[in-house]
């Protein structure tokens, strides 16, 4: 630990329109946002010397977040509330964080630290329905393997080992929901839309629209045991 | 206004196509006003990322937005492939900040950045199902009204406004908004709203002007209808400090260009420069103090969370304050990791000195212009820089860590000659021997210097406005002359697209017959023409031959002094007498000082203008 220093993490959410935002836009916004709450924030050292701050997993653009974090380094003590309290008065609609907690310096950073990733994927169609999604969904992960294609390359994923929860899936207001929990990794983790697309299409299910959120990421432990990086 | 939101149609969209960033709004610093009287969307007719940072249209909404009952929102062009989107899914142009169609606006503002620009704002009007031409509006249609850098030549586009704002609009925009109002209170017809409008100083109302062609067919002057004025001027304000700089600017979610925070330190530029346009047109020379620019840099830093911070004008370093300005920003800036950056030096060391001061170790990359090679062409586009000027610049800059720098010249020049091009390839040489001199033989290898050409564009209220552009043909042929002089080694060299300023010099001193031609060159297809890929002179070319233009007879003629002009009607307050002197001066070789630093040199702007240069400082240096 950079002595003087406080690592702070924050919860944020991405959502509404915002849900858009590439991963990058998404950085600089919050990097924005710390700057206008005028925080004590320490800076790096170095050629180009920048805001001290680290952010979670990305979400990809489209996907909303109910529960995303960053850390961000200040150099003066300042009461978590009161850091929430003007972050959240700096903070553009959609794009707002709700909780904030200091977090020692041994902590694992977060992008190490959360691999697994729950979501929430709604998805709009006529005569949609839970059981006819939960089949073709089913018939997907019982092959065990999955592929997809991105820039020329092909990715696979064993599903055992990337989906390490049974999906839920219920009918809402007309649709069809689907809870799915991913693991992630720094060798790319499966984006559940990407799954459930090919599911329907397999099925010749036709969705009109596929909304995904991301409920939140955990850490997981030794025994398997999920829990909040805070 | 009634109506409702399209965002339930338009999102959808926005997952077929690349960055939905462009439209999402709820930006920091967005205004959104529920109920307004009145209503005004301002359009920049390109992309987001493109004209977001537009700093005039920044002032304009901020303006707007501060008129008790006036809502102002902001649109720009969707990308190609929303575009095919809407027009498939039935969605029309829509605004930002409410997401309403732009139609159903009081007031449609466009700004005209440029002469590529026309054939977008085509798109834009039929996007936004307005009929393009002003003459086919109903009531029910917004006052379309445009403004910005290239209305001072503004009939190749002129039919598709109602109105064009001529000048600067910090007090004109206030005056259109009132005079429409209080037309709309009284139930007014489009026709009589029209004509108040033209009764506004600074407003010129197209349809108000009669075209007529001269018996050799080659030139059209407008004459006003009525009690029209005859000649329109520019609207200018006294001084900048009446006017609040935006300190809480909207703060883009998406990567823009001129993505920082931006003050303007001062307008005008009195240098001289007989090719340059903005020179002539944004006179007398404003400064704002240093007390107000340091104080809005700190506080739009504030607001805005940016870490770079910008000193815009056309000549930063000739503030008279500026060398306090950058020591008190540097001051209370240090070690915040917000850096402040200077868009325009002047070849000297004080420029260079200047850099060094906002630099904080980071030494990127400096531009310089001295745009001719030959010390007999710079006189005669009164660029008062000498080589020796150049060398020294480059020494000091080499000298003190830099081992980038760029350099900015022109071709086809009035009076050029192959010496002249030449020329710029031996000070492009010598700038490189002198580079390598003073830098430490181990870090010569870093020595980068691009060069980059542009074709000399003769603009309207200029010294050179008479003159003839070079044709295509001898374009190509000067270009392979300049490459061959250049020297290979530690070059990058960069030219303007020769097709580009070809339609570039058409559109700057085309008449009105030009309307006919941007519109079916649009209906063929053209629009984004800023985009390189996107621009197609066939198209163009195709576009005149079916009007019937020549479009060489408005680029590559020389004009008798004596012949009425396509933009007579209008004027930057530079008297023509100014012109025409500064256009013998040219040719006889003899430079104009800058009257900022030595005096009045008689260009007449601050007497027709009731106006005067403001130095903060005084004096300059
Ligand atoms: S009138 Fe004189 S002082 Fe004013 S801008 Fe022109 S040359 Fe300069």
């Amino acid at each position: 630990m950079t002595p003087g220093e406080f690592r702070l993490r924050v919860a944020y959410r991405k959502t509404g329109r915002l849900r858009h935002l590439s991963h990058l836009e998404v950085v600089h916004a919050l990097e924005r946002m710390v700057r206008r709450a005028r925080l004590p924030f320490a800076i790096t050292q170095g050629f180009s010397p920048h805001l001290k701050a680290a952010f979670g997993p990305a979400l990809p653009v489209g996907t909303a977040g109910e529960r995303e974090y960053f850390d961000v380094w200040l150099t003066k003590y300042t009461a978590a509330t009161e850091v929430l309290r003007v972050l959240v008065a700096s903070a553009p609609a959609h794009l707002v964080p709700f909780e904030a907690r200091y977090v020692a310096d041994s902590v694992p950073s977060l992008t190490a630290a959360l691999t697994i990733g729950s979501y929430e994927v709604e998805i709009d169609g006529k005569g949609l329905d839970a059981s006819s999604v939960q089949a073709a969904l089913k018939a997907v992960l019982t092959t065990g393997e999955f592929s997809i294609v991105h820039k020329g390359k092909t990715k696979f994923f064993d599903l055992a080992r990337s989906v390490p929860k049974d999906a839920r899936v219920t009918d809402r207001d007309g649709g069809v929901v689907v809870e799915l929990t991913v693991r992630m990794g720094p060798q790319g983790s499966l984006r559940p839309e990407a799954l459930i697309r090919h599911s329907l299409e397999a099925a010749s299910i036709t969705a009109s629209a596929v909304r995904t959120t991301r409920l939140e990421t955990l850490v997981e432990g030794d025994e398997g045991v999920w829990s909040r990086p805070v | 206004m009634t109506g409702a939101s399209l965002w339930a149609r338009v999102e959808p969209l926005l997952s077929r196509i690349e960055r939905p960033a462009r439209y999402l709004n709820s930006e920091w610093g967005s205004v959104h006003t529920q109920e307004a009287e009145y209503r005004a969307v301002f359009l920049y007719p390109d992309t987001y990322e493109i004209g977001q940072a537009n700093q005039a249209l920044g002032i304009l909404y901020q303006q707007a937005n501060a008129i008790d009952g006036v809502a102002a929102e902001r649109a720009y062009l969707p990308w190609i492939d929303l575009i095919a989107l809407m027009r498939e899914e039935d969605v029309p142009l829509f605004s930002l900040e409410s997401c309403l169609p732009v139609s159903q606006f009081d007031l449609f503002g466009i700004t005209v950045p440029y002469e590529l620009s026309y054939t977008s704002i085509l798109e834009a009007l039929d996007l936004a199902g307005i009929p393009l031409r002003a003459v086919n509006r109903s009531e029910e249609d917004p006052l379309v009204v445009g403004g910005g850098p290239c209305v001072y030549n503004p009939e190749p586009f002129a039919a598709f406004f109602d109105a064009i704002l001529i000048g600067e609009g910090e007090e004109a925009l206030g005056d259109i908004i009132a005079a429409h109002r209080q037309a709309k209170d009284e139930s007014l017809d489009r026709a009589s709203v029209l004509e108040r409008l033209s009764q506004i100083p600074g407003v010129y109302v197209p349809s108000l002007y009669h075209e007529s062609v001269n018996g050799d067919g080659l030139t059209s002057v407008l004459t006003p209808i009525g009690s029209t004025p005859a000649v329109v001027t520019k609207r200018v304000v006294a001084s900048l400090s009446a006017y609040a700089a935006p300190t809480c600017p909207v703060v883009p979610f998406m990567d823009v260009v001129h993505d920082r925070y931006a003050v303007e330190v001062l307008r005008g530029c009195t240098r001289g420069c007989r090719f340059c346009q903005a020179g002539m047109v944004y006179r007398p020379v404003r400064e704002r103090s240093a007390d107000e620019i340091v104080g809005d840099v700190l506080d739009g830093l504030a607001c805005t969370g940016y870490d770079e911070a910008s000193l815009t004008s056309l000549s930063t370093a000739d503030h008279s304050q500026i060398e306090e300005i950058l020591r008190r920003l540097t001051r209370r800036l240090a070690g915040t990791g917000i850096s402040v950056s200077l868009p325009s030096l002047r070849v000297d060391a004080f420029s260079v000195e200047l850099a060094r001061l906002v630099s904080a170790g980071k030494k990127s990359g400096l531009t310089f212009a001295p745009e001719a090679g030959t010390q007999r062409l710079r006189d005669v586009i009164n660029k008062n820089v000498t080589e020796k000027d150049l060398i020294d610049t480059v020494r000091f800059a080499f000298e003190a860590g830099w081992r980038r720098l760029k350099l900015y010249f022109m071709i086809g020049l009035p009076t050029e000659t192959d010496e002249d091009i030449r020329a710029i390839g031996q000070v492009v040489e010598r700038v490189l021997v002198a580079a390598r001199e003073v830098t430490p033989p181990a870090q010569r290898g870093a020595i980068r210097v691009g060069v980059s050409v542009s074709t000399f564009v003769p603009k309207v209220q200029t010294p050179f406005q008479w003159e003839p552009q070079i044709t295509l043909e001898e374009v190509r042929r000067r270009q392979s002359v300049l490459r061959e002089s250049m020297p290979r080694k530690g070059v990058d060299l960069h030219w303007h697209d020769a097709d580009v300023s070809f339609l570039e010099g058409v559109m700057a001193r085309g008449g009105r017959e030009v309307a006919d031609v941007v519109e079916t060159a649009w209906r063929g297809g053209a629009r984004f023409e800023a985009w390189t890929e996107q621009f197609r002179l066939s198209t163009w070319l195709a576009a005149f031959e079916s009007c019937g233009v020549d479009p060489t007879l408005i680029a590559n003629r020389d004009r008798d002094i004596e012949e009425p002009l396509p933009w007579d009607h209008l004027s930057a307050g530079v008297s023509r007498r100014y012109l025409q002197r500064e256009r013998e001066r040219a040719f006889s070789e003899s430079t104009t000082p800058d009257c900022s630093f030595s005096g009045c040199t008689g260009c007449d702007v601050c007497g027709d203008l009731d106006v005067d240069i403001v130095l903060t400082g005084g004096e300059r240096r």
